[in-house]
């Protein structure tokens, strides 16, 4: 016997606002455009193949989330598009041009908290902008804008090491922020805090992302972080690493927690489930081998 | 951790004060024997089991109470004179004659008078101060002052050997008062290491170090940082200095000798050289396990290869090297005992060399002693200064050192530019 299950809308219906928005989402001029991109890396054990024809853009303003399962080449995908990695093939055009190699038009915001320990909050946030060749004075009173825009300004003078991890992740995206970015690159940049504490940081960089102009990719492997966050979710198909669908988030915005549970956030959430997990059918579950030595009573399941 | 001190400290007045050592009678005045159980002559601070001290005696009383004439009267005051001259080692001891007077028979004879007056004892036994009273009598009855010729030739009576007992520890073993009795002689500058003076030989150890060890580090940390950095110069460099550390630094003592003469240079050069691999290989590996997401993070905030550099991996590493600096300053110290060998002895290591071959044990701890101490106390030093010039590391840091480091950071030349360049208020006229 099986519970009913919830009927969803189609996950391509949109309201007629949500389409409006689309529309002219489209008609904005497109800030990273990935062409065919391709990512083969030679290992000692033979060549891995990360990425394969990768293409998509992304307009102006827009939030994107890439999903995909674990090893899909999601990490790759975002150092290629940093300048970090380079591409067997194909290429990355930021504002129509190509890029070559790391630089100030492309912030990124790492899983791990890679602020400087030896330096304070404030001067983390200075780092680029001294980088940058901007005066002590300038790039000063241009980090404290940042630190005070999410919300640590009490904590100018503090070490990193005396942050929570969602202060050091604010930290981070100041810090990435600062130069001033046409796009801002994230590689699950939530995955290491706790629920709370993410949730709390989603609805900060909704605000940031709101009052700054600024284009964001972002990596995450979580259906719910994905869906809340993005206009547009990127799916990854695993081994090799391709796109598999683009989806179009039916979720008015601006967004807000209360949304998570509303007929269209489900139906995006469902078919992100089925893309990523597509083996599993419904009522069917993963069966553990049965262990040796355990006794399961009956009043138990 | 104090225990870890005072266990081994235990452990050692344990065994020196343990009754399994015999006693003996170390002497401080001798004489001779005229029989054939002593046929060797006993100088002060000679060891000698009791009982056969007691025989010792027992031997000297019997010749006074036997004595035999001499053959002839040359040879009654070859005799005679020998015993004048038995009170030599305790008038040089008492400061009643001056070193280069040991011979002056004339000297010797007024030591014997005033003793005989009662104006000098050192301590004699009442038996010897009688003994003294008795020859002199003799010897002033033909003549009140010294004349070789004029001197008794009959039999003079022989002191007595007196001596103390002590405790015969094996000579590696002395025993903890002894040695703080010895070291605050030596390190006073009061002992029989007369011109070794400790704290000279001390100074010029460190400098030896110090000189050394500051070479090391400022060409080896630039190498180790370029070869931790760039894979091109790790494989220039390190497989030979994988190779070369396993040649010991002392096999080229000789010639750092031919190289660079007998006095500091080649100690100096010791010491570099035995640093030197182990500096680059550790410091090298210390900056490749920098976090390579730091360096990511640099890049894509605009950071050039040179800003990396001197951005990122050094400050990153400060607080890595520092804890490696510790560490191979250690490994130098073992390098100086070594280096100070080399051509002219020098420094603490001579103190130990030159005593320890004589095996003056009780001269040679408090060196190693005073060594070790310098040593771990530097080490102590340096991990306490960790807490003030590195603040923002997360490890355990004295609340001294934090205080430090908040006096050191109002001081930091960034806040003292920025008090100078501050515009000075004007005042309206
Ligand atoms: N430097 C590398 N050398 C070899 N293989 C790599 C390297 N980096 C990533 N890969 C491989 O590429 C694939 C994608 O990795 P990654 O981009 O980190 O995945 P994700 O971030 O989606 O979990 C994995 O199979 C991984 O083993
Ligand atoms: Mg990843």
């Amino acid at each position: 016997m099986t519970a009913p299950v919830l009927e969803l809308p189609p996950y391509t219906r949109q309201s007629p606002e949500v389409e409006a928005r689309f529309h002219k989402l489209k008609k904005r001029p497109v800030t990273l455009d990935v062409n065919r991109l391709t990512k083969v890396f030679s290992t000692p054990q033979g060549e891995v193949t990360a990425l394969e024809n990768v293409s998509f853009a992304l307009h102006r303003r827009e939030f994107m989330c890439v999903i995909g399962a674990s090893g899909c080449g999601k990490s790759t995908l975002v150092r290629i598009l940093a300048g970090l990695e380079s591409a067997s093939a194909g290429e990355v055009l930021v504002g129509g041009e190509s890029v070559s190699g790391p630089g100030p038009d492309r912030g990124m915001v790492f899983q791990g908290y890679t602020l400087f320990p030896w330096l304070t909050v404030k001067q983390n946030v200075m780092f680029g902008l001294k980088m940058t060749g901007h005066s002590e004075a300038t790039a000063e009173s241009e980090a404290m804008q940042w630190i005070e825009l999410v919300g640590l300004a009490s904590s100018a003078e503090v070490y990193p090491h005396q942050l929570s991890g969602g202060m050091k992740q604010r930290v981070a995206i100041a810090r990435a922020l600062a130069n001033q970015p046409r796009i801002l690159l994230m590689d699950e940049p939530f995955g290491a805090l706790d629920a709370q504490t993410r949730a709390q940081m989603q609805s900060y960089l909704l605000q940031i992302w709101r009052q700054v102009d600024i284009t964001i990719l972002f990596i995450t492997h979580d259906l719910d972080e994905a869906v809340y966050l993005s206009d547009r979710v990127l799916v990854l198909d695993s081994d090799p690493g391709r796109v598999g669908e683009l989806i179009e988030v039916p979720v008015p915005q601006p967004r807000n927690p209360r949304q998570f549970l509303t007929p269209e956030f489900l139906s995006a959430k469902k078919r992100l489930e089925e893309l990523i997990h597509p083996q599993q059918r419904d009522g069917e579950e993963d069966r553990l081998p049965m262990l040796r030595m355990t006794k399961v009573g009956d009043d138990v399941v | 951790m104090t225990c870890s001190f005072l266990l081994p400290l235990a452990l050692w007045c344990l065994i020196a004060y343990l009754p399994v050592w015999k006693s003996e009678i170390r002497i401080s005045l001798s004489s001779d024997a005229n029989n054939s159980d002593f046929p060797t002559v006993y100088v002060p601070g000679d060891h000698m089991e009791e009982a056969r001290f007691d025989a010792f005696r027992a031997a000297v009383r019997q010749d006074n109470t036997d004595p035999q004439a001499a053959e002839t009267a040359a040879a009654g005051r070859r005799a005679n004179k020998r015993i004048l001259r038995g009170i030599t080692p305790l008038a040089l001891a008492e400061n009643w004659i001056t070193p280069e007077q040991e011979k002056d028979y004339a000297a010797l004879y007024t030591v014997w008078q005033r003793i005989a007056l009662g104006e000098l004892s050192g301590g004699l036994s009442q038996e010897n101060l009688g003994i003294v009273s008795e020859n002199w009598a003799d010897m002033s009855a033909v003549s009140p002052s010294y004349n070789s010729r004029n001197f008794p030739s009959e039999p003079l009576l022989k002191l007595i050997p007196e001596g103390k007992s002590e405790v015969k520890r094996p000579l590696f073993l002395p025993a903890p008062h002894e040695i703080i009795a010895r070291a605050s002689e030596d390190f006073r500058g009061q002992s029989e290491l007369g011109d070794l003076n400790v704290w000279g030989r001390y100074l010029v150890s460190i400098r030896t170090i110090a000189g050394g060890f500051l070479l090391v580090c400022l060409v080896g940390v630039p190498i180790a940082l370029l070869c931790g950095t760039f894979s091109f110069f790790s494989r220039l460099i390190e497989p030979f200095v994988d190779f070369f550390r396993y040649m010991p630094a002392p096999a080229f003592g000789t010639l750092l000798i031919a190289l660079f003469g007998i006095y500091d240079a080649p100690k100096l050069a010791l010491v570099f050289l035995g640093t030197l691999p182990q500096l680059i290989l550790m410091v090298a590996n210390t900056t490749r396990m920098l976090d390579t997401s730091l360096l990511d993070a640099a890049q894509t905030l605009g950071a050039n290869r040179k800003q990396l550099v001197t951005r990122v991996v050094i400050p990153g590493i400060l607080p890595n090297l520092h804890n490696d600096i510790r560490i191979l300053l250690g490994w130098a110290w073992t390098w100086l005992i070594i280096a100070e060998l080399l051509g002219v002895k020098a420094g603490l290591t001579e103190i130990i060399d030159t005593q320890g071959r004589r095996f003056h044990f009780d001269h040679v701890y408090p060196i190693i002693l005073l060594i070790g101490l310098t040593g771990f106390l530097t080490d102590q030093f340096l991990a306490w200064f960790r807490g003030v010039i590195f603040p923002y590391t997360e490890q355990g840091i004295s609340a001294s050192a934090r205080s430090a480091a908040r006096v050191l950071s109002k001081v930091s030349p960034l806040r003292l530019k920025r008090a100078l360049r501050a515009k000075p208020v004007t005042v309206a006229t």
